[in-house]
Order: C-alpha cells, then sequence, then structure tokens
C-alpha cells in the first residue's frame, strides 16, 4: 500500500491527543516508580549499580571479561537492526535474558523510564515530519494537505524504540551481575587505561556523598522558607547552593586526596580479584555472539 | 538532552566512541597523575549538580553545566565530562551505551571550549568575570545543542524535523544555564576566588 490516503479531517482529533495521551502516559508511570518508593518528599535516590547478590544465574556466573564484551558487540549490533521486526525479536531475546538473570523488573522499569521523555520526541514529530517518498502511506487530513500522518515515520519511530528498550535491558544484566569493582577490573583487563576504571570507582562512590550533602543542604534552604519559581531570586539562590556545593566538594576533595595518600595510595589501589576462565565462558559468548549474528542474518534477507 | 541508543547510524555511533576515546585520552594525559583523584571527586559534584531541576514556566530544566566544568577544570573538563556521563548512562540510563561517544562529544567539546574561554577573557574585573561566566554557560549550551541536532540530523532527512524541536527545545535551557553561570561565578568570587584564577587541576604546577 502507498501513495496519500484522504481521511476525514475529524481523524485529527485523536492525533491531537496523541501528545496528550503520551504525556499522561509519562505521568503515571512516573507516579508508579514514585509510589513504589513510598511517599514523601522528592525522590533524590540514585539508583544503586549494587550487584543482586545471592542469585546464582548463568550470567552471574560468567567471566565479566567475556560478559562485557559479548554484552558490547550485541549492543552495537541491536542498534543496527533495520526492520521492527527483528528488533521485536530482540527485544524478545532481551527480555528472555533479563529473566534469565534472575534481577527484578523494577530496575529494568526504571531503566526504561529514563529514556521515556527523550524516545517520546521521536514517536510525537517522526510521523509528522518524514520526508515523503513516492512509496509511503501518508494519512492527508481532509483538505489539510500540509499535514500529513507518515506511516513511515511511524515505522522508523518503533523501530528506534524497540532498539533503544533492547539494548536499556541488556544493561542490568550486565552491570548487576557483578559487584561495581569486579566490572571494572574487567575492563581494565580489556585494555581501558586502569586508571579511567579507577576514577569511575571514585566518582561512584562520591556520588552518595554529595548527593546527601546536597539534600542536607536543600532541606535548609526549605526550611529557611525557599520555594522554587521562575524568578531571578531562584536563579541567584539556585547559583549560590551550586557554588557553595562545589566550594565544600573541592574541599572535600583536597581532605580525600591527603586521607588516600596518607593509607598509602600510589594511583592504584590492590586488586584482589583474580579472573580464571571456564570453557562455559566461551560457550556462552559464542552463543551471544552467534544469537546476534542471527539476528544480522535475519534482519538482512527480510524484505519490506 | 541525551541521545539514545537506536537514534544514531551504526556508523556514526562508531565514529564518535572513536573520536571522543581520542580526546579522553587526550584530556587524562593533560591531568597531572596526582590530581586524577580530585577530578574523580569533583566529578561527583558536578553530577550531583546536574540532577539540580530548576521551574521554567510551565515545565522545568535541569541543569547542564557544560560551561563551569570547563571554566573550572580547564582541560580535565572532558576527563570529567566522561565520567559523568558513563556514570549517568549506567545509573539512569541518561544516553544509551552505544550513544556515549555521541553524547560525550556533544557535552565534552563545548567545555573544553568554554573553558578555553574563560581562562584567556576572564579579565581582572568582578564584571567581566560574571559576564564572561554566564557567556561561558550559555555559549556551551549552544554549541552543545547544535552538535546534538547536527547528531540526530545525520540520522538522514526524516529527522531533520526532531533535530529542530530538540533545537527549540534547548532555548530555556541556555537562558537558566546562563543566569545560574553568572550566579555561580559571582558566588564563587566572594568565597573561595581562586578557584577561578587557574584551571584547578593546573594549580599545583603553577
Amino acid at each position: 500500500m502507498s501513495g496519500t490516503l484522504q481521511v476525514s479531517i475529524l481523524w485529527l482529533l485523536p492525533l491531537l491527543l496523541l501528545p496528550l495521551a503520551v504525556y499522561s502516559g509519562f505521568r503515571m508511570l512516573i507516579g508508579i516508580a514514585r509510589k513504589e518508593q513510598g511517599e514523601g518528599e522528592r525522590d533524590w535516590s540514585v539508583p544503586q549499580l549494587e550487584f543482586e547478590g545471592g542469585e546464582s544465574s548463568p550470567v552471574h556466573r560468567w567471566d565479566v571479561r567475556f560478559k562485557l564484551a559479548s554484552f558490547l558487540i550485541l549492543a552495537f549490533v541491536i542498534v543496527s537492526l533495520q526492520h521492527p521486526q527483528t528488533a521485536l525479536a530482540a527485544l524478545m531475546l532481551a527480555l528472555l535474558g533479563y529473566r534469565l538473570a534472575a534481577i527484578p523488573w523494577r530496575r529494568g522499569f526504571k531503566r526504561l523510564l529514563g529514556m521515556a521523555g527523550f524516545l517520546s520526541m521521536f514517536l510525537l514529530m517522526l510521523p509528522l515530519t518524514a520526508v515523503r517518498h513516492s512509496g509511503d502511506l501518508v494519512l492527508v487530513f481532509g483538505s489539510i494537505d500540509w499535514l500529513g500522518f507518515n506511516l513511515r515515520g511511524l515505522d522508523l519511530a518503533i523501530l528506534i524504540i524497540l532498539r533503544a528498550a533492547t539494548v536499556a535491558l541488556l544493561m542490568e544484566p550486565l552491570l548487576a551481575t557483578a559487584p561495581l569493582p569486579v566490572t571494572l577490573a574487567g575492563l581494565a583487563r580489556m585494555g581501558v587505561p586502569r586508571r579511567l576504571t579507577e576514577l569511575l570507582l571514585i566518582s561512584h562512590r562520591y556520588l552518595y556523598v554529595f548527593l546527601h550533602e546536597a539534600r542536607r543542604m536543600q532541606i535548609g534552604m526549605e526550611v529557611r522558607g525557599f520555594r522554587k519559581s521562575t524568578s531571578l531570586a531562584t536563579l541567584r539562590s539556585v547559583g549560590n547552593y551550586v557554588g557553595m556545593l562545589f566550594v565544600r566538594s573541592f574541599e572535600r576533595t583536597e581532605r580525600v586526596h591527603a586521607a588516600m595518600l596518607a593509607r598509602g595510595y600510589q594511583g592504584y589501589w590492590p586488586q584482589p580479584i583474580s579472573f580464571n576462565v571456564m570453557p562455559a565462558d566461551y560457550l556462552k559468548a559464542a552463543a551471544l555472539i552467534g544469537l546476534g549474528l542471527l539476528l544480522v542474518i535475519c534482519d538482512q534477507f527480510m524484505v519490506g | 538532552m541525551h541521545i539514545s541508543d537506536g537514534v544514531l547510524p551504526t556508523a556514526v555511533a562508531l565514529g564518535t566512541s572513536a573520536v571522543s576515546a581520542g580526546f579522553l585520552l587526550w584530556s587524562l594525559r593533560r591531568t597531572p597523575a596526582d590530581d586524577l583523584p580530585k577530578v574523580a571527586v569533583l566529578t561527583s559534584a558536578f553530577f550531583v549538580a546536574s540532577l539540580i531541576h530548576l521551574p521554567f514556566g510551565p515545565t522545568s530544566v535541569h541543569l547542564l553545566i557544560p560551561g563551569l566544568v570547563g571554566a573550572l577544570l580547564g582541560p580535565s573538563a572532558f576527563l570529567a565530562i566522561a565520567l559523568g556521563l558513563v556514570l549517568q548512562c549506567l545509573l539512569f540510563q541518561f544516553g544509551g551505551l552505544t550513544a556515549l561517544g555521541a553524547n560525550l562529544l556533544l557535552m565534552g567539546l563545548p567545555a573544553l571550549l568554554a573553558g578555553l574561554v574563560f581562562y584567556h577573557f576572564k579579565g581582572r574585573s568582578k564584571k567581566q568575570r560574571i559576564l564572561v561566566g554566564a557567556l561561558c554557560g550559555g555559549g556551551a549550551t549552544i554549541f552543545s545543542a547544535l552538535l546534538l541536532a547536527l547528531l540526530l540530523a545525520s540520522g538522514g532527512e526524516d529527522f531533520i524535523g526532531v533535530a529542530k524541536l530538540a533545537l527549540l527545545a534547548h532555548i530555556p535551557v541556555v537562558l537558566v544555564e546562563a543566569g545560574v553561570s553568572a550566579m555561580v561565578v559571582s558566588f564563587l568570587l566572594k568565597v573561595k576566588p581562586e578557584l577561578l584564577d587557574i584551571p584547578f587541576v593546573l594549580k599545583e604546577k603553577m
């Protein structure tokens, strides 16, 4: 089917309602996420990258280096899929893998929520702004000629959303099945400069410290009657707040560094983490990459 | 705004990853080894600052602060932003794994440029420093929005509409960013002016 399809101008109404539906769906998801955390003040919590211990799934037992390499290759394979059908298949496989890694669904759900705002922009804009080609099916509303709902654009948006969701779902099995220091040690073994992985570990550690500090300052401001609004006063208060956060962290930085040196820090932490490769590691990597190849082959031979 | 997975063409995703890896290594090398842990600790502070939301009319915008990071850290800014973005990707899925390189370029390059501009034009007087701070904050955000639009448009002609929308969405961010940068610079001038004198990590060398 191609060409333009004249539909009644009344169909424009549901189209106008679409942004509203996306918006309210978005609010609802945030509401669910809030409810799960319990009522109360604004949610300042940053999800922990802690690994869900206790579980001993095949993904947990996998050598981190093989896991990292396979997932990274797979992620690039997934984002290069060109058809919604294969992308949907990939999403199903990712869900299966997620289930296999025995990670709570709420974590993956939060990841999807993190992308929702950005991706809804594509869902709303692409059908309306995609360039009309001769083979496209475009819905035109009555006599409004310039506004067409291009179904190819909708396909494209759905493809993007499927690819993004699949990679997002891979992130949890990748990161939550080993403690962060082990994952980073694996990265270092794979050739990422060790200084970089060490820094990442420090940043991750102090993130929660400063978050706590920022929260205390925020509470102090609220106690003194500060309420955010679109005004110069808010701008000034927030400027001072951010400035204070910087000053305090600069000073803390000096103390932290001195303390690290006093404890014998020489640029690296001792790494008691050892890796031993089992045949199963190779097998799992081969299986995952094979699956990726299969997806690419299906994608290449898909017509339409 | 961070680019998520699945938006960029694979060639662009791979290319931007390679280019940012190059910048990252350069930034790592320009940072004295002793200062590395300090940069890491500061990154956490920048990360926390970027979680602050400000109301702007009916919507709210969150701070990006690439301009301030550049002004305070100089050449190490790229490294700090890389650490922050990796954490945002790992923790919240703000910005995808395969789009990490692209996101790094569109935040890191403006920060480097802002750092350069601030370093050379900050002058001596208070007024000038505040003004240059605001320009760096706003300018870095504009540069970042342009890079974002360019990267989005690399997907093909279909994406030009989305790229334009992304550009428009940054207008309130630019205003808030410029305002907050000016306020932060004026606050630092009163409280700890030495932070603005020389890029933090080069302090001991000079």
